[in-house]
């Protein structure tokens, strides 16, 4: 029992990642209408500049995650006139081109990551960032100050995200144009401009779950991207495609699934049953269990 | 046959199969990535029949074939219709599902791989010539497939369901029947392709069928154009190729620039190099007759 609330605790954080990067992923797909696939490189590439920025400070911790932040605000405003260009081309909204071109933009990310950065192997966070020593052990049950921030400022994230999205008047345009794209231009919302807002809020909330995934990984590797990209991508497809609450539920859902399979699976096993259940799910349904909002 | 010579064509060949094998699919808008895992699971299966039961090759690859068959057939039951991006996912799920499978089966090596396999016809020499002709034959075969799906009823359907899925399903085009149709032809192709790849190096390991392969893929279809079969053609020699006369520490960064050129060719010519405007145009050329009528994708109209 002592094992299973550890895992749980333990998939609440994970959970709380994974939506906040699929809400990420669906106000770029609802907002700036692309699905940009590689989103979560994206993060996984501002983690590594945060090890970089730590490593040559020695260690700062404030530095590091502002320079975490803005990377990910660069790649994403600098990818932003890619995506326009690409839409416009087509004259129409085209969500597959956006997600060919956001793979082309991943496989860039993911080759530099294993070329430039410790000579591809896998990094490692400092203790000051990762926390692993047990702030709390009952028995079994060891919970590490990486964990408790994580799981704290994953949680004050996603309320402030759904605050700003629900509640402020940035939020509405965000919402106008996720539900119907020409009646917000008819009530003056600049499109464009909102798009690129969206871009930059992605790219901030992109940083902060860089900044949470090492502290509570402790590590990172070129090809984590790739497989957070696919989870990412199965829980909005599972949720239903631009679907924030149901990224929320499936989200924290698929957290703790995955994190209770680890402590009871060994090896590389854990992660193929998570894959396998979120396989079965979109054969079954493929549209969605909440409803697509596209 | 020099060894860099047969290696270059028939990773090229192999290149322009798998190629074809995510073209066929894309032609109804599915990016069928389960075509990796396909080989993967072909060529591990007919490595293991061949290594651990003495199973003949032939036998070996029409298995391959088959199981490439039945493994597409299944999956397409589920997403014959689906939207491409629940498409895409299955894809990546199951090649990230089949790694693992393998990595954690010892009768396929495991993380080691199969190494080892017999030489096909008894000698080095013959075993490379056999593996270029079925090659050939295969491309051929494919090649001339693909170009009468094309110019036929069903491919005018796909053409329709790319453009309009509403329209195509009003004007009683059977979107799911299609869906399936292609698909199980594209896993059927990607079997066969799997275990002639794992036969080229006479091994099979786990890097052969990474996400980079099909980034690879992807590459050579967007940049190639992938409204018609021709563009892989040309382009998968010039892709695989032309990194191979820079210097080595160039060579590392294949990736990065053909990642580069996809991107850059997205945002230029988003039809890719090889139009069906162009096709035709040749078409006609050649044959010296006036041009024909063509559907054109989204860019060309």
């Amino acid at each position: 029992m002592q094992e299973l609330i550890a895992q749980v605790i333990n998939g609440l954080s994970l959970g709380s990642i994974y939506v906040l990067l699929v809400t990420g992923f669906n106000l770029l797909l609802l907002v700036a209408m692309i699905i940009h696939f590689s989103y979560p490189q994206v993060v996984v590439f501002s983690m590594y500049i945060t090890w970089l920025v730590l490593r040559v400070t020695g260690n700062n911790l404030p530095l590091g995650v502002i320079a975490g932040v803005a990377s990910s605000v660069l790649i994403n405003l600098l990818s932003a006139p890619l995506f326009q260009k690409v839409m416009a081309k087509r004259e129409q909204v085209d969500i597959n081109s956006t997600m060919v071109l956001s793979m082309g933009i991943g496989m860039i990310i993911t080759d530099v990551l294993s070329h430039s950065f410790n000579g591809g192997l896998a990094i490692a966070f400092p203790d000051n960032l990762a926390g692993d020593t047990a702030i709390v052990r009952v028995g079994l049950i060891s919970i590490v100050s990486g964990q408790i921030w994580s799981l704290a400022v994953g949680i004050v994230s996603v309320a402030l995200f759904f605050l700003l999205l629900y509640r402020t008047r940035p939020g509405r345009a965000f919402r106008a144009i996720a539900e119907d794209p020409n009646g917000a231009r008819l009530v003056g919302i600049p499109i464009l401009r909102t798009g690129l807002y969206s871009y930059a809020l992605t790219g901030v909330l992109g940083g902060i779950i860089a900044v949470l995934l090492s502290m509570l990984l402790g590590a990172a590797y070129p090809g984590l991207g790739e497989q957070v990209a696919h989870k990412v991508l199965a829980v909005s497809i599972i949720a239903g495609l631009g679907n924030l609450a149901g990224g929320l539920v499936v989200g924290l859902f698929l957290g703790i699934l995955e994190a209770i399979v680890q402590g009871y699976v060994s090896g590389s096993w854990s992660n193929a049953i998570a894959f396998v259940i979120m396989l079965v799910v979109i054969l079954v349904k493929p549209k969605g269990l909440f409803g697509t909002k596209l | 046959m020099p060894l860099p010579l047969y290696y270059f064509l028939s990773i090229t060949a192999v290149n322009i199969l798998l190629s074809w094998a995510l073209y066929l699919p894309y032609r109804v808008a599915h990016l069928h990535f389960i075509t990796v895992a396909n080989m993967a699971i072909s060529g591990y299966s007919a490595a293991w029949l061949v290594m651990s039961l003495h199973v003949p090759f032939g036998w070996a690859l029409l298995a391959g074939f088959a199981l490439g068959a039945l493994v597409g057939w299944i999956v397409a039951l589920f997403i014959g219709d689906a939207p491409t991006f629940a498409v895409v996912i299955v894809g990546f799920t199951f090649i990230f599902i089949v790694r693992t499978v393998i990595e954690n089966l010892p009768a396929v090596g495991a993380t080691m791989g199969i190494f080892g396999l017999p030489n096909i016809g008894g000698n080095p020499e013959t075993h490379r010539w056999v593996i270029m002709a079925i090659l050939a034959g295969m491309l051929l075969l494919t090649g001339f497939f693909l170009h009468r799906f094309d110019h036929s009823r069903l491919g005018r359907a796909a053409s329709a369901v790319f453009v309009d899925k509403d329209l195509a399903a009003s004007l009683g085009v059977n979107i799911k029947g299609l869906g399936m149709l292609v698909q199980t032809v594209s896993c059927t192709i990607a079997g066969g392709t799997g275990v002639l790849y794992g036969f080229i190096y006479k091994s099979f390991h786990l890097d052969f069928f990474t996400f980079a392969l099909v980034g690879i893929a992807m590459t050579i279809i967007f940049v190639g154009g992938y409204a018609t079969p021709w563009g892989t053609v040309v382009l998968a020699p010039i892709l695989y190729g032309v990194p191979l006369l820079f210097p080595p520490a160039i060579q590392e960064w294949r990736i990065v620039i053909y990642g580069g050129v996809l991107v850059i060719v997205l945002v230029l010519k988003p039809e890719g190099f090889i139009t069906r405007r162009f096709v035709a145009t040749m078409e006609s050329f050649l044959s010296g007759s006036r041009k024909k009528r063509n559907i054109l994708t989204k860019e060309e109209l």
